[in-house]
């Protein structure tokens, strides 16, 4: 979980190119999107291909896609629920 | 070429106006993923000229209004590369006026044009924003533009392609992915064989029918880096036929 955690806050910085902030100042419960870290759709794109490429996961229902991307301990949760 | 070669997918291109963008474009030193559906040979001899140039030719067979054909071939190339470039050149056309118009003469043209814009559209725009470069160029038509009697399909579809193509163009800005449309008048291929070009050719200011190079010429200009402020633009190539 920590592992998924961490990797998921590397990938928000340097894939999602999140400006001035560092992996380790991201809180596992802000929000992704909104108000939190900021993100939008487009980004929410580019997190489905990503969780894709890094951990084989897909995430098809973007409903489902909604609440994993809550925040990076739910989207940890979803990535160690659904991977092989 | 002043980078790293790109690639640019063509999708029509055995054919017509899709094979002279996909051998201009070679010719500017892109390499060329070439979709067609059933022109084999046809394929085969402008994959032989794109090769000769030097440049790759990559023949990708199937239909652009299958969604499941188009996926099974695109996402796994995808996974070792992403073309720079998507030319949604497919089309067809059934022409009659509406009221005789079958079911399936609509059906089948707004498929060829417009479904597939949304099948490689997504599948294409999905991947070109992450890498946060990419340009989507829809060829159009002048019926699209101003209507045309007997292309109520050809024309809804060609329109439809010119609304969507902003949309999207308004959707992809942020992510430097760019769209634009390039509306052909009356060129010299297939299509328009059957016209009665003698009274056509006085509605056009410049006397004459147009070329496919100079419909692949201006496709080529909006992949270019001279086209970096360039988006959600309808560029005519008639000639003067509609202004």
């Amino acid at each position: 979980m920590e592992t998924t955690k961490k990797l998921l806050k590397e990938i928000l910085v340097n894939d999602l190119k999140i400006q001035g902030i560092k992996p380790e100042d991201i809180s596992d419960t802000e929000p992704l999107f909104g108000d939190g870290l900021g993100l939008d759709s487009l980004d929410a794109v580019e997190l489905v291909v990503l969780v894709q490429k890094h951990f084989g996961v897909q995430i098809e229902d973007m409903d489902e896609g909604k609440k994993a991307f809550a925040s990076v301990e739910s989207l940890a949760l979803y990535v160690l629920d659904h991977k092989e | 070429m002043d980078e790293e070669r790109k690639i640019i997918f063509v999708s029509g291109a055995s054919r017509g106006i899709g094979a002279a963008i996909a051998l201009n474009l070679a010719r500017a030193g892109y390499d060329i993923w070439l979709n067609y559906r059933s022109s084999t040979a046809a394929a085969e001899s402008i994959q032989k000229k794109i090769e000769d140039l030097g440049r790759n030719c990559r023949l990708l067979p199937f239909d652009v209004a299958d969604e499941a054909a188009a996926t099974a071939v695109l996402e796994p190339l995808f996974d070792e590369v992403v073309p720079y470039g998507l030319v949604h050149n497919a089309g067809i056309a059934r022409d009659n006026i509406l009221p005789l118009m079958q079911r399936r003469e609509w059906d089948d043209v707004l498929n060829v044009h417009l479904n597939s814009f949304f099948i490689l559209g997504r599948l294409f725009s999905k991947m070109m924003l992450s890498k946060r470069q990419g340009r989507i160029i829809s060829i159009a038509s002048i019926s699209g533009e101003t209507g045309q009697a007997g292309q109520v399909n050809y024309s809804a579809a060609k329109a439809g392609l010119i609304g969507g193509s902003k949309a999207l163009a308004r959707e992809l800005g942020k992510r430097n992915v760019l769209v634009n449309v390039v509306s052909p008048g009356l060129i010299e291929t297939e299509m328009i064989e059957k016209l009665p070009l003698d009274k056509i050719l006085p509605l056009i200011p410049l006397g004459r029918v147009g070329k496919v190079d100079e419909v692949a010429g201006v496709v080529r200009f909006l992949l270019s880096k001279d086209a970096d402020y360039i988006t959600g633009q309808v560029i005519s190539v008639n000639g003067g036929m509609y202004m």
